[in-house]
């Protein structure tokens, strides 16, 4: 055994022979051996069906996801693409009553009487 | 705190080791194709060294084996992902000790094992044959109480013969820390070795 405060890169033979011995295990090791080669066509089914348990697991929610995004996207695109009024006049024809054409067209500051009938008569 | 250790040379890989690598090649390619039998044969090889690893984690030798058994199959199962130009021992050593470190966290075992005062030092001295049957236990006790990577890293030294580099590969840490965790595991252990003898005489 070497001295225990100097660092050497070489294994120890004398503590390695003594930590084997300690953790060696006493029991047959053919029958571990046979037990874990026992394992072996096991461990491959379950890798493999867990794959297919996953992949199958990612394509509901995905399916769910890309219906989802269809939605929406039709939705937005109507929004963006619903026809735009020709004209100023032919947006201000969308609305009854004379109350938005004034306050749009006045020189002056608006009264505020015009701005609240304009929003009476739109409601 | 260590003093800064100067990069030691790796020895060369033995020939035996060498040859030993080749073959695992040719088993780890014959396992890929299905063969059952190539694959026990390579657990043959390394059941003692991968039950080792995994008792140094875990203590009681029968999570040892359940981990090792675990790690065997999680190789198996991962064996395409094995690049062949790397000796398989440290690969698969990575994947036994990450096994007995999964299992250690699973089942809350506690890093450092309640320790016997009787078996560390300190309490009577028995007669020279029941100290020489009680050094196992002792060696057992005193890497229950050192730091999980430095009894991995002892033992993957001082038992199983890797070097720093490849050890630092299995515990995913730098080389340096390696040779630190050796050097503290080794003083510790040397001491009660030493006593041990002295004991004996």
């Amino acid at each position: 055994m070497k001295d225990s405060q100097a660092f050497d890169h070489r294994p120890d033979p004398e503590l390695g022979a003594a930590l084997r011995a300690a953790l060696d295990p006493k029991d047959d090791h053919k029958a571990f051996v046979a037990r874990v080669v026992a394992q072996y066509e096991r461990a491959l089914d379950r890798a493999t069906v867990p794959t297919v348990d996953v992949l199958a697991s990612w394509f509901r929610p995905g399916i769910a996801a890309a219906a989802a995004a269809l939605v929406a996207g039709f939705l937005l695109g109507r929004t963006v693409l619903a026809p735009v009024p020709a004209s100023i006049d032919a947006a201000m024809a969308l609305i009854d009553g004379p109350g938005l054409a004034a306050l749009v067209t006045a020189s002056d500051p608006p009264d505020a009487s015009v701005v609240f009938s304009s929003l009476v008569d739109q409601r | 705190m260590l003093p800064d250790f100067p990069p030691p040379p790796q020895p060369p890989a033995s020939p035996a080791r060498k040859g030993s690598s080749d073959e695992d090649k040719g088993l780890v390619a014959k396992t890929l194709a299905g063969d059952r039998d190539a694959f026990g044969v390579l657990v043959e090889r390394y059941a003692a060294q991968a039950r080792r690893v995994a008792r140094a984690v875990l203590g009681d030798p029968d999570d040892a084996d359940d981990a090792a058994q675990d790690g065997f199959l999680s190789a198996l199962v991962k064996l395409a992902q094995y690049d062949t130009r790397r000796p398989f021992g440290p690969w698969l050593m990575r994947i036994v000790a990450n096994a007995a470190t999964d299992r250690r966290r699973r089942r809350n075992v506690r890093q450092a094992e309640p320790l016997d005062p009787a078996l560390v030092g300190g309490g009577p001295r028995p007669d020279a044959a029941a100290i020489r049957s009680e050094l196992g236990a002792r060696l057992r006790a005193a890497l229950g109480e050192l730091p999980e990577r430095r009894r991995m890293a002892v033992v993957l030294f001082d038992v199983e013969g890797y070097s720093h580099a490849e050890i630092a590969g299995i515990l995913g840490i730098p080389e340096g820390t390696v040779r630190s965790e050796v050097f503290h595991a080794r003083r510790r252990l040397r001491t009660l070795l030493a006593d041990w003898k002295e004991q004996a005489r």
